[in-house]
């Protein structure tokens, strides 16, 4: 199990270098000049404009600015942000916990809805319930959260007056951040539901399950021990897949209820062309994702242990 | 359904000899049978026609700002209201349409033959370029595309632009310095980018198992060329799934663009994109809902559709997997 942490922790190594060069050379190519943004209003002066240059190192060929951006990144310092005139790492750093906790509440959100209606679609499978649940994630997984956002606001505050302060962060605990975690939950819950019904549909029909039942069992130790046992691996899979879409959901939930969260970041940075905390988000978002999917593939082995040794040799 | 199903198992034994089923056409009338489908089809054939015909069909320019009608609520001369500069928001949501189509089909036609290409190029060269492709494809699908593709469109916009001043320049064709040209450059160029990297892996994987059967290997040793056995042997087997996750992207690539507008780096104004339409009124929601809800909801609409007749598709190609 160690020897297949360390690989594929090993692996992230040369997928973040290139996703750094990627952003790096994107931002150097890209509209906006930095030095321009920091003089603001003393920009004619020709002198000022090429000290500064010289000053900030952008003066320099491209792969050594880039050297020097990766040695600074390695020891946490991601420069500083053209438009809020403060650390990157800093601003990261406040993010980090309020994102992490919203994707906390998604995937529990995520986990809970989707396995349980996925197991509902498949104890119903072809009969109106499955059709109805099916029908219900499609539509889900069909209307854009930047859509859903708004939505729900009108509805809430508007119509029904249960909120008033449906925007900011109040902690994880709180009606705001379930409301913000639903709608980044909605779209990625169709994907689990699917996985969900087809693996445990197709646990149902093996020999085994009919022989528990042959035998007497009662039909939730047969769910519980047999089936949910054999049908969950997958879905840990699938429940992966899932991140890219959190990290996704977040810039425009974020947005919309004022979270000051990683997404609320990158989206203020695209919309600045505040391109060193775009990297520093985009990089830092990136490593996320591979962490979580990492960890994804450990509860994998723990669910199933075929895998696990399929691993370690 | 079980007695259709059995009917033609029977009758084909005798028929194949002579004339064998369209394994398309029965998917067809698999596919006309599921009411989701058609639902969705029906949705779709709509806003196809409001693409095409919109430009007739729109009650006002979508362009012309009335100063003194700002943010109007829907009545009879605005179907839907006018919007935050004065302009009749039907006929800006028929021009949405219009974008929003011409993405889906392009965008989705250029990243699945880009896909192809890059696909059929790593199973047949193998080796080195065979694992660099397949690396880089990790790498799209490991990473959520659409940063990236909000990273592209953020920073590749100017140069485009001076590399299509300059391609007009030299031909003296006005067209590539239409603002709405490199727009759609932009958008396309970078939703293709990263769009790719499925349908690659998709289409590897197929020719590489279809290589290996016995068909192949016997059209092979009657000395059919390679070319031929491409288009006689493997790209009939290898059509269905490629029609799959084709007809299941139309809906994402119009999400992607929506949400590229959204943040603002997508299609620019004045050019009606229905998710620049949601950006340019969310701080207004509570006095001006309409305006965010019906961008919002036509939007929901079409990616539904496509979804419901993407999964029609998809049923109707895969019956096994389908009814287990």
């Amino acid at each position: 199990m160690a020897s297949f942490v360390l690989r594929r922790l090993l692996a992230f190594i040369p997928m973040l270098l290139l996703l750094a060069l990627l952003t790096f050379v994107l931002s150097y190519y890209g509209p906006g000049d930095p030095v321009r943004l920091i003089m603001g209003e003393n920009w004619s002066s020709e002198e000022v404009y090429q000290s500064l240059r010289h000053q900030y190192g952008l003066d320099r060929p491209l792969m050594v600015q880039f050297a020097d951006y990766l040695r600074h990144a390695l020891q946490g310092d991601f420069g500083r942000s053209y438009q809020q005139r403060v650390d990157v790492g800093e601003l990261i750093g406040r993010a980090l916990p309020v994102s992490a906790q919203l994707a906390l509440a998604s995937i529990f959100l995520i986990t809970v809805i989707g396995i349980g209606l996925g197991v509902v679609s498949a104890l119903f499978l072809h009969r109106w319930p499955d059709a109805a649940i099916s029908g219900a994630g499609v539509f889900l997984h069909s209307v854009p959260s930047f859509v859903l956002a708004p939505i729900v606001l009108v509805l809430l505050v508007l119509k029904l007056d249960l909120i008033s302060t449906p925007t900011g962060w109040h902690g994880l605990f709180s009606v705001q951040t379930l409301v913000a975690s639903s709608i980044i939950a909605a779209s990625p819950l169709l994907g689990v539901i699917r996985q969900t019904r087809n693996s445990v549909s197709d646990v149902l029909s093996e020999d085994f399950v009919r022989t528990a039942r042959a035998k007497g069992l009662n039909e939730w130790h047969v769910m519980a021990t047999h089936v949910m046992r054999n049908a969950l691996a997958p879905v840990t899979t699938s429940l992966g897949l899932t991140f890219g879409y959190l990290l996704g959901g977040s810039i425009f939930v974020e947005s919309a209820f004022a979270i000051p969260g990683l997404g609320q970041l990158f989206f203020s940075a695209i919309r600045t062309s505040d391109y060193p905390l775009l990297m520093g988000a985009t990089i830092v978002s990136a490593f996320w994702i591979m962490l979580m999917n990492l960890v994804v593939d450990i509860m994998y082995g723990l669910f199933d242990p075929r895998v696990r040794s399929g691993h370690g040799s | 359904m079980a007695a259709e199903s059995l009917a033609p198992a029977t009758t084909n034994r005798m028929e194949r000899a002579y004339k064998p089923r369209s394994p398309l056409r029965s998917a067809f009338d698999r596919l006309v049978a599921n009411r989701m489908a058609i639902f969705g089809g029906v949705i779709v054939l709509v806003f196809v026609f409001m693409a095409v015909f919109g430009q007739w069909l729109t009650p006002k320019d979508p362009l012309y700002q009335d100063l003194m009608r700002l943010n109007e609520g829907p009545s009879t001369e605005f179907w839907f209201g006018t919007d935050e500069l004065g302009r009749d928001l039907f006929s800006r949501i028929l021009g949405g349409a219009r974008t929003a189509m011409l993405i889906a089909t392009l965008v989705t036609l250029i990243a699945a033959g880009l896909g192809t290409v890059i696909g059929l190029l790593s199973a047949f060269v193998g080796g080195w370029v065979d694992s660099a492709l397949m690396r880089l494809a990790d790498l799209l699908m490991a990473f959520p595309s659409f940063l990236l593709a909000a990273f592209l469109n953020a920073t590749m916009r100017q140069p485009v632009e001076h590399r299509l001043k300059d391609l007009s320049n030299l031909t003296g064709i006005e067209f590539f310095t239409n603002r709405q040209v490199v727009d759609f450059v932009v958008v396309f160029g970078a939703l293709a980018v990263v769009g790719w990297s499925g349908y690659a892996r998709l289409i590897r994987s197929q020719v590489l198992s279809l290589r290996e059967r016995e068909f192949v290997e016997a059209a092979r040793s009657i000395g059919a060329s390679t070319p031929t056995i491409l288009r006689r042997h493997v790209l009939p087997n290898s059509i269905a799934p490629i029609i799959v996750a084709v007809s299941v992207n139309f809906g994402n690539a119009i999400l992607a663009e929506s949400a590229l507008s959204y943040l603002g780096v997508g299609i620019q104004p004045p050019t009606p994109s229905w998710g620049q339409m949601i950006n340019a009124n969310l701080d207004q929601w509570r006095y001006y809902p309409h305006l965010v809800l019906v961008p919002g909801g036509v939007l929901a609409l079409l990616i539904l559709g496509f979804n419901f007749l993407g999964d029609g598709v998809a049923d109707a190609l895969n019956p096994k997997q389908g009814r287990r």
